[in-house]
């Protein structure tokens, strides 16, 4: 089939037609760079982390994960809001304690210390880890979360 | 070499679905020749309406509808969201350019008669198109849920309640019951997210559809030359006029921040409600047809003058489209047009400043410092009984803040009377007049020691019983002005004792409560209030 021979009309109209893509795209761009930025902007907010007082290290026993709920305020969006974490402080010698997050890395249930089988038990799952956090049962692809932890006189005190 | 050539896939999608004959239908339309600049005001009311909505979704990520919670929803959007200020001076601005361009595109058809035969619906649906522009202006100011939005919402439903017959009714429903509250704000922003969007898409499709059924009107005379299509030449013209207004928009969203009052305050007598200034011509109206006329503003006129815009094209069915051969269509709609910018100028003189969040009252001052004594911070603080002063949201009524206020203890208003020597009532109010300026985001006010001592003393004493600017109990002689009726030697001598000046005088004396320092520097300051 024979092309049609280029004008200087269809040149023009080229032209003119890039430059209605270069301005609905500048308009565009822009439009979505504002708001999409305000859309996706809280999922770049980093977490502000805190010490909070856990218990006393003198009320631990040796060796068995205890149990305590520790709260924290946080904002939440437009609103303040207090979050309640479970962890489980492990004193691991004299002063020493280790903090075990709750979550499962499984699919993030809620763990609970099982003391007839020594192990934190998942109840989703049935993934099953020990007293340092180590995977020994079931399908959790990770050890449990560790927190930062240090000892204030006899004050255990755990970072959120 | 490319795993998908990208033509052989744009010709397989085109054959799946026929894109290409569709953008041909929608870009290729034929123009008259002559159509010009004139021509760009409808791109322009479709681009906003589209940014209206792009940046509307985004506001309703983070919009609470709770009375509770809107204003800190809208005041998070504004003061701590990134490019939330900027998002949302895109919408509440854009608001007005559209009201803006909805009559510019109005004007231009009028002008050019673009309206008649065959374009006669065309017509009715952008009349229609106002109408819902407008009631998504009305329903979005009141959804920040501050001073503005509470008091010209009051106003609007107030206006309402004239509908002669149903007026009560319409109110109510307006309401969501007998009370302005949670049901009113619910319904309005049910109304102003899913009605309305859905109606004004509907009738853009049919306008639309309409305008490319009978085609662009054209210039007034026909013009020399051949037809072109829309693409690329008009719409470039279309583009570069969309260009300019979102510049414009987007300047004024960069530059100025959106208006946001303090929180709704319902108690609240001094504030001076004004509705957005498209809606002030209605509101001047207003005042020239007092008691029972007001109907005649409220719903006879702008009844007619709608009436009248969608009946124009009926009463002007002469294919004649020059203007001055049609002086009298234009003479109304100019006079008109006329009226509402004259209404609308004597609406702006009478319409105070907007509440300047800079701007402390003696009571706020005050406020600040009573809320700093030990015993509310003895709570209220970081990892405490309770959240630090300055966070609490008062979701509480104020009757509750006040009991709190005077007795901290008092969790359940009414159980128990506040003991003697508790917080009184001006002071109460001087808390939560600070705490509100808290929650407005508003600067910390750099006073001298003489303000702060007089607002201590204000805020602990005269205001249990004298208003100024608006706060306080007004049970004694407001004291605004007071600098302008007595001296500083007089009002030292009456704060002594005021018996000493009017042996009938019901004002305690308060020599002996103040010291030195504090006399002084009330009298002062109340000298100087002129």
């Amino acid at each position: 089939m024979e092309r049609k021979k280029p004008t200087a009309n269809d040149g023009r109209r080229r032209f003119l037609a890039g430059l209605v893509a270069t301005i609905q795209a500048a308009i565009g761009g822009t439009l979505v760079a504002v708001a999409g930025g305000a859309v996706v902007a809280p999922s770049f907010a980093r977490r502000q982390g805190h010490w909070v007082a856990a218990g006393l290290l003198s009320d631990l026993p040796d060796d068995e994960p205890t149990p305590v709920t520790l709260s924290l305020e946080r904002d939440d969006g437009p609103r303040q809001v207090v979050d309640r974490h479970v962890v489980f402080l492990v004193k691991t010698a004299e002063a020493e304690v280790r903090a075990l997050s709750s979550t499962c890395s499984h699919l993030g249930c809620r763990v609970s210390w099982n003391p007839a089988s020594f192990d934190l038990r998942c109840p989703c799952h049935g993934g099953g880890f020990d007293r340092t956090g180590a995977v020994k049962a079931g399908p959790p692809p990770a050890p449990l979360a560790t927190h930062a932890t240090k000892i204030e006189g006899d004050q255990v005190m755990v970072w959120l | 070499m490319a795993l998908i050539d990208p033509r052989a896939a744009l010709d397989w999608l085109d054959s799946r679905t026929g894109y290409r004959a569709g953008l041909s239908h929608l870009l290729d339309e034929s123009l008259p020749p002559g159509v010009g600049w004139w021509f760009v005001t409808g791109s322009i009311m479709l681009f906003l309406l589209g940014a209206q909505a792009v940046t509307g979704v985004v506001l309703a990520m983070y919009y609470v509808p709770s009375p509770d919670h809107a204003y800190d929803s809208v005041r998070f959007i504004q003061d701590r969201l990134a490019l939330g200020g900027i998002v949302r001076g895109l919408h509440v601005f854009g608001a007005s350019f559209i009201v803006v361009a909805a009559c510019l595109h109005m004007l231009r058809v009028v002008v050019f008669g673009s309206y008649k035969k065959p374009r006669e619906a065309t017509w009715i649906t952008g009349v229609v198109l106002l109408l819902i522009i407008l009631g998504f202006a009305l329903t979005g100011y009141l959804l920040p849920w501050d001073q503005k939005a509470y008091w010209a919402t009051t106003v609007t439903i107030n206006i309402a309640r004239s509908t002669p017959l149903a007026g009560e009714f319409v109110a109510s429903l307006l309401r969501g019951g007998a009370e302005l509250g949670a049901l009113t704000l619910g319904r309005w922003y049910a109304a102003h997210v899913f009605l309305l969007p859905a109606a004004v898409a509907a009738f853009v499709f049919a306008h639309v559809y309409l305008m490319r059924r009978h085609g662009i009107s054209g210039p007034v005379t026909a013009a020399a030359g051949e037809p072109r299509p829309f693409y690329p030449y008009q719409a470039l013209k279309d583009s570069v006029a969309m260009a300019v207004v979102f510049a414009a928009l987007l300047t004024l969203a960069l530059t100025v921040p959106a208006p946001l009052d303090e929180v709704a305050d319902p108690t609240d007598a001094s504030y001076i409600p004004r509705p957005e200034w498209y809606f002030l011509s209605l509101f001047q109206l207003l005042k020239y047809f007092p008691g029972p006329l007001e109907p005649v503003a409220t719903m006879v006129i702008p009844g007619a003058v709608v009436t009248g815009l969608l009946l124009l094209p009926f009463l002007d069915r002469g294919p004649e489209r020059r203007p001055l051969r049609r002086l009298r269509v234009l003479a109304p709609v100019g006079t008109l047009g006329i009226a509402v910018a004259a209404l609308t100028g004597l609406g702006l003189r009478d319409t105070p400043g907007p509440p300047d969040p800079a701007q402390w009252s003696l009571m706020a001052i005050g406020g600040r410092h009573l809320a700093q004594n030990e015993q509310c911070l003895s709570c209220h603080q970081t990892n405490g009984v309770s959240w630090p002063i300055e966070r609490p949201r008062l979701r509480r009524d104020v009757d509750w803040a006040h009991l709190h206020l005077a007795d901290p203890e008092t969790i359940a208003p009414g159980v128990r009377p506040p003991p003697p020597g508790a917080m009184n009532r001006s002071s109460a109010e001087a808390i939560l007049v600070y705490l509100r300026k808290r929650r407005a985001n508003a600067p910390e006010p750099d006073t001298t020691r003489h303000v702060e001592v007089a607002a201590r003393v204000y805020a602990r004493h005269c205001g249990n019983c004298h208003v100024i600017d608006g706060d306080g109990f007004a049970d004694g002689p407001e004291l605004t002005h007071v600098g302008r009726e007595h001296d500083a030697a007089w009002l030292r001598t009456w704060i002594n004792d005021p018996y000493d000046l009017d042996p009938d005088a019901e004002m305690p004396a308060f020599g002996d409560r103040l010291d030195e320092e504090e006399m002084t520097a009330i009298v002062n300051y109340l000298a100087q209030r002129r």
